[in-house]
């Protein structure tokens, strides 16, 4: 089966999200889907299985335009995906996982017989032995999950099949075990799109790589001829904003990590210095917000040291982290940062809620004032939160850190799911916070964010800080390449 | 300027002060009928409403009995009954009931004695000049006007008698009921004071089956493993029978563990009849609505008249307590009962 | 202004009261009626502003009814049985039902428990115990005991004066005081609120402290007014102020609600109950009324939120 997709478009309010993509999938091959965050990858698999409807375009299925409506639809289309985040139920066996549906005999008692068959001939097509039809998924680690979720998805007979980023919490060796299962389905004639942001990975397994940017596909090469370098290149390379870039970096050092340890890192050291913006690169999962929650105090370090101003300072609650004056904006904005069903100015508090009083009129006053200086849109501070667009939500949750007077400010992915207007206006923000003297920890797998932003970066894979660059002497293809190998 | 405040404060406390009011000292006797006037009317009007406060509304032995026989007699007599109270066994619920229907000041109060803790409301009853009276249990600490009811002592001693008649005079007893309850122990006591006149008669103890079906029945099957040469069990409350009769139908043990109970439900009668028990002690319930309410009636209308107002002279002109005696039934008479 | 259920509450109990004041002019609009409404509805009041502070905290409590009938069965157990002193029979009542809620708060918030397993199991626990405190029930209590529920000021029975007094303070504090304004927070974004620098564990462990020691309080008015420690004190309890608090305007998601609704929610439900006495309808309808209404109460938003 061919599936195309012709000038596909798609806008969410300002931001664009696709234009004009036009990509061709054959029958029996591994096409590989890479590019930043926010380049379009996941608005395109959500338009393949009806989640979504395009603006403008056409899908093609054997050259026939189809309206994929929903979930359900792309299914009996035979496109079927398996999720980042697992849908399998822990309390259940792999066979009644796999089919939701069982086989039944008289008044709807489940044939166990026949589903454990089923399943088991399934596997074996798949070549997957290591766990049995019986098997209760609650035992299984996250790799072998995942392969249930493609036995799971294959049970409907695709002619595609969408995995998006299967390996993000695999080892080697079980990567390996994905592979050889892509490698039959595409014996069987099953069309693989591999969304992926590892360069090795996709070298290894896929016959093309398709690759985004900012909404647009760049092109599509065949894997056999092209480096990962050409890809990379695709990826990054675009025309750096317009923003002052001055540095305000002074000498001091305001915030000494040694040796810092946790979980999903190890071995942290770096300093961060007076009015500096100091970038942490790589890639998603590479233990960068888990090493910015130990340094605030939302989860507990193991090991190492933290000095504030040569002072040695122990934050095991955020509430400590607060009093010694470093401030969080986490990265989940609508689950980490934001209170929806409050208002602008409760939200702007939120993060002072102590001494004795709470006042709503010097509560809103203050409000007033973070709303003007940062040019927060909304109808007034009593508007809630659920009601004002992502940048705005964003620029509030800036201004209730900075109503906590931090000397240290931690930004993890500042400018997710925000329009290129707001960006600009918190990068603005960021830079001119450094001139007032704070500094800026700043984390992003935005190259050209961190680039533009950073004095110094430091680059991590796999919970360890791989080199720290100075922004002068380095380029996004060197970062890339540290963090992503 | 302070000063001022200070004052203002100052009477604001004593006015809050004199406003007051403390509650009465004692919930006791009935020396300050005086008081308070008891509402009369001369002529019978098809309006007045006669309020029977309970609770647990639809306990079987209540709607066959007590209310069947409550709203016979108001038919009867042309006036309106009201039966109101929790559908559960709630007394905070029926409290609160009551207290909200005596500011409509209705003919008259059928009151269920279930629990001591009532006695206040009844009280309040009565200060607002409305014929009130108890029935089933009397209640300490209340003023009431009447109490009709059965003699619990009377009830535990004719089971006791039985008792060791059918067992001539010796053998391991016990009885079961709900512990604490004022009438139940009574009951208790009754019994008691009949076996303790016979030396071969051996008791074992008080057993607490909290008005429950399968609660008694696994009592009496620990009871009998316990002791196998266990003769009697008495029980006095309305589940205490069933639950007996079934353990020992179910140890085979019929004949053998003679069982004495209260009321005479159709389920007991019929385990009369099965010969697992051997004797009951009915209660006439009838007779506490009927007469109750025929009480307040009386009470209302000045039936009878003992002086020129009997209320200011501090007379109620009804009985301070009548007791109803029981229905002894046993399988010589046991066809007679059984509908 | 729709939106803002104190407002539509308020507004449904104005119109109730009107219409039943048309129905029954000689019985319903008295001051008798009014003040015998208030006092039942004092107790549950209580308890119902701990309640809101845990819905709006986001979790809930059931051993509340339970720990009602154990303050009252404690405090009358040591001055029935023991001879205690009234007052030290209260202080250790109340601080009996703190230590319940203290440990519901820690087993839930230290070890993990769910909010709703934990208090279900107290439920029991907790009248296990106060049956084995009282039995049958205990009267004849200390004319000191019996005053603090029972003394009238301006001919209003005392636990209406305290039911007020508690509603005012709590409005007061969870207006204007920032430990209580945390609940909020806590209950529309539990992580965020953490992130935020809120201690979200301890704040909920003291949200059942407080719950506890408001439910201990209840349970002294409640046998203090009776005269009487009862076995079947706040049975059903639990439900009814849950379901009071809702219609006051608290969410079982969290973050929503003010403390005055849980007085509006209880008042609706008294005058309900109150109406159905007037009127001698049998006590099996009060429940299946009070389910209609709640199923109404909450139907209605979200039809209104789903219009918008």
């Amino acid at each position: 089966m061919k599936l195309g997709l012709k000038n596909i478009s798609k806008s969410f309010e300002v931001i664009k999200a696709l234009q004009n993509v036009s990509l061709e999938f054959h029958k029996g091959e591994v096409h590989a889907i890479c590019g930043e965050n926010g380049a379009g990858k996941s608005t395109l698999m959500n338009i393949l299985t009806g989640n979504i409807q395009p603006d403008a375009g056409e899908i093609l299925l054997n050259n026939q335009i189809v309206i994929i409506q929903n979930n359900q639809h792309a299914r009996s289309l035979g496109i079927n995906i398996v999720y980042q985040e697992r849908s399998l139920t822990d309390g259940l066996s792999v066979a009644e996982n796999i089919f939701p549906l069982p086989p039944t005999k008289s008044f709807g008692r489940i044939n166990f017989v026949q589903l454990h068959r089923q399943t088991k001939a399934l596997l074996r097509q798949l070549d997957i032995g290591e766990f049995s039809p019986e098997t209760m998924v609650a035992t299984l680690s996250p790799a072998q999950k995942t392969l249930v979720e493609i036995a799971k998805a294959l049970a409907t007979n695709p002619a595609i099949l969408l995995l998006d980023e299967p390996t993000a919490s695999f080892t080697d060796k079980e990567t390996t075990i994905l592979f050889s299962v892509i490698r039959t389905l595409k014996k069987r004639g099953v069309t693989v799109l591999y969304i992926s942001h590892r360069m090795a990975e996709i070298k290894l397994i896929a016959d093309k790589v398709s690759v985004l940017k900012d909404g647009k596909c760049q092109d599509t090469l065949s894997t056999n001829n092209c480096t990962t370098e050409d890809i990379i290149r695709l990826m990054v390379g675009r025309d750096l904003q317009q923003v002052d870039v001055a540095t305000h970096s002074s000498e001091e050092v305001v915030l000494s990590v040694k040796n810092l340890c946790g979980k999903g890192f190890n071995d942290i050291s770096f300093d961060l210095k007076k009015g500096e913006i100091f970038g942490l690169g790589g890639l998603v999962g590479a233990g960068r917000t888990e090493l910015a929650m130990a340094i605030f105090g939302a989860i507990p370090a193991n090991g190492g040291t933290i000095l504030k101003n040569g002072q040695r300072i122990y934050n095991r609650h955020p509430k400590q982290g607060i009093a010694n004056g470093i401030a969080y904006l986490p990265e989940e904005r609508k689950t980490l940062g934001v209170f929806l069903q409050k208002s602008v100015a409760e939200n702007i508090v939120s993060a002072r809620l102590y001494g004795k009083g709470y006042n709503v009129k010097t509560n809103n006053q203050k409000a007033g004032e973070y709303s003007r200086t940062l040019n927060i849109r909304s109808s007034s501070v009593q508007q809630l939160m659920s009601k004002l667009s992502g940048g705005n939500q964003q620029k509030v949750v800036l201004a209730k850190w900075l109503n906590t007077q931090p000397d240290v400010l931690i930004v993890d992915e500042p400018t997710h799911g925000v329009d290129i207007g707001a960006k600009l206006e918190i990068y603005k923000i960021l830079k001119q916070l450094t001139a007032d003297g704070k500094s800026i920890l700043l984390i992003s797998s935005e190259m050209e964010e961190l680039l533009l932003l950073s004095d110094r970066i430091a680059v991590m894979r796999e919970g360890k800080i791989k080199g720290i660059l100075h922004k002068k002497e380095t380029s996004e293809n060197e970062i890339i390449k540290l963090a992503a190998q | 300027m302070n000063s001022i405040k200070a004052l203002l404060f100052k009477l604001f406390f004593i006015v809050l002060l004199s406003a007051c009011e403390a509650p009465p000292r004692t919930g006791g006797s009935g020396n300050n009928l005086h008081s308070t006037e008891i509402i009369t009317v001369d002529t019978v009007s098809a309006n007045e409403e006669y309020v029977m406060i309970t609770t647990a509304i639809n306990m079987p032995m209540y709607v066959n009995h007590d209310q069947a026989a409550f709203k016979m007699w108001a038919k009867k007599m042309g006036v309106k009954a009201s039966i109101l109270g929790p559908s559960e066994w709630d007394i905070p619920a029926q409290i609160a009931t009551f207290e909200q229907v005596i500011p409509q000041k209705p003919a008259g109060f059928l009151v269920n004695g279930t629990d001591p803790g009532i006695a206040q409301v009844i009280n309040k009853a009565v200060d607002a000049g409305i014929p009130t009276v108890v029935y089933d249990s009397d209640i300490p600490g209340a003023r009431q006007h009447s109490f009709i009811g059965s003699d619990w002592y009377e009830m535990g001693r004719l089971q006791g008698e039985r008792m060791v008649k059918i067992l001539n005079g010796k053998g391991k007893v016990v009885v079961m009921g709900i512990l604490g309850m004022t009438n139940m122990e009574a009951g208790f006591q009754g019994f008691l004071d009949v076996i303790k006149k016979y030396p071969a008669m051996e008791f074992i103890g008080k057993y607490d089956d909290k008005a429950n079906v399968e609660l008694a029945a696994k009592i009496t099957a620990d009871l009998i493993v316990a002791h196998p040469d266990l003769a009697g069990v008495a029980g006095f409350d309305g589940n205490s029978g069933p639950g007996i009769a079934l353990s020992v139908k179910e140890a085979n043990k019929i004949g053998k563990v003679k069982i004495t109970t209260v009321d005479a439900e159709p389920e007991h009668l019929q385990l009369v009849k099965e010969g697992v028990i051997d004797y009951l002690v009915g209660q006439k319930r009838e007779l506490f609505t009927q007469m109750g309410a025929q009480m307040l009636f009386d009470m209302r209308h000045k039936t009878i008249a003992f002086s020129k107002n009997d209320a200011k002279a501090g007379v109620v002109p009804i009985p301070k307590k009548i007791i109803t005696g029981s229905i002894e039934i046993d399988k010589s008479n046991v066809d007679l009962f059984i509908k | 202004m729709i939106k803002d259920r104190v407002v539509t509450l308020s507004a449904t109990i104005l119109l109730l009261c009107i219409v039943m004041s048309f129905l029954f002019p000689s019985q319903f609009p008295t001051v008798d009626n009014f003040s015998q409404i208030m006092l039942n509805l004092s107790i549950d009041t209580i308890v119902a502003v701990g309640m809101m502070l845990l819905m709006i905290s986001g979790v809930f409590d059931l051993s509340v009814g339970s720990i009602v009938a154990f303050s009252g069965g404690l405090a009358g157990y040591l001055m029935y049985y023991h001879d205690v002193n009234f007052l030290v029979a209260i202080v250790a009542a109340l601080s009996g039902s703190l230590l319940i809620g203290f440990i519901n708060g820690f087993l839930i918030t230290k070890i993990g428990i769910n909010p709703m397993i934990q208090t279900l199991a107290m439920m029991g626990v907790v009248r296990g115990l106060s049956l084995m405190l009282s039995g049958a029930g205990i009267q004849n209590f200390p004319y000191e005991y019996n005053y603090i529920g029972q003394v009238k000021i301006l001919s209003l029975q005392s636990p209406i004066w305290y039911m007020f007094a508690i509603v005012l303070i709590f409005s007061y504090l969870f207006k204007n005081i920032a430990f209580f304004r945390r609940y909020y927070f806590i209950g529309s974004n539990e992580k965020a609120a953490h992130l935020s620098g809120i201690e979200v564990e301890k704040m909920k462990l003291w949200g059942f402290v407080i719950v506890g020691l408001l439910a201990g309080i209840a349970g002294i008015l409640l046998s203090s007014r009776l005269g009487a420690a009862l076995s079947t004190s706040g049975k059903g309890l639990e439900l009814r102020v849950i379901t009071a608090v809702i219609l006051g305007g608290a969410s079982l998601a969290g973050g929503q609600g003010k403390i005055v609704g849980a007085f509006l929610g209880a008042a609706f439900m008294g005058i309900v109950g109150n109406i159905l006495i007037l009127t001698r309808v049998s006590g099996y309808w009060q429940e299946i009324i009070l389910g209609i209404i709640l199923i109404l109460a909450v139907g209605i938003d979200q039809l209104i939120q789903k219009k918008k």
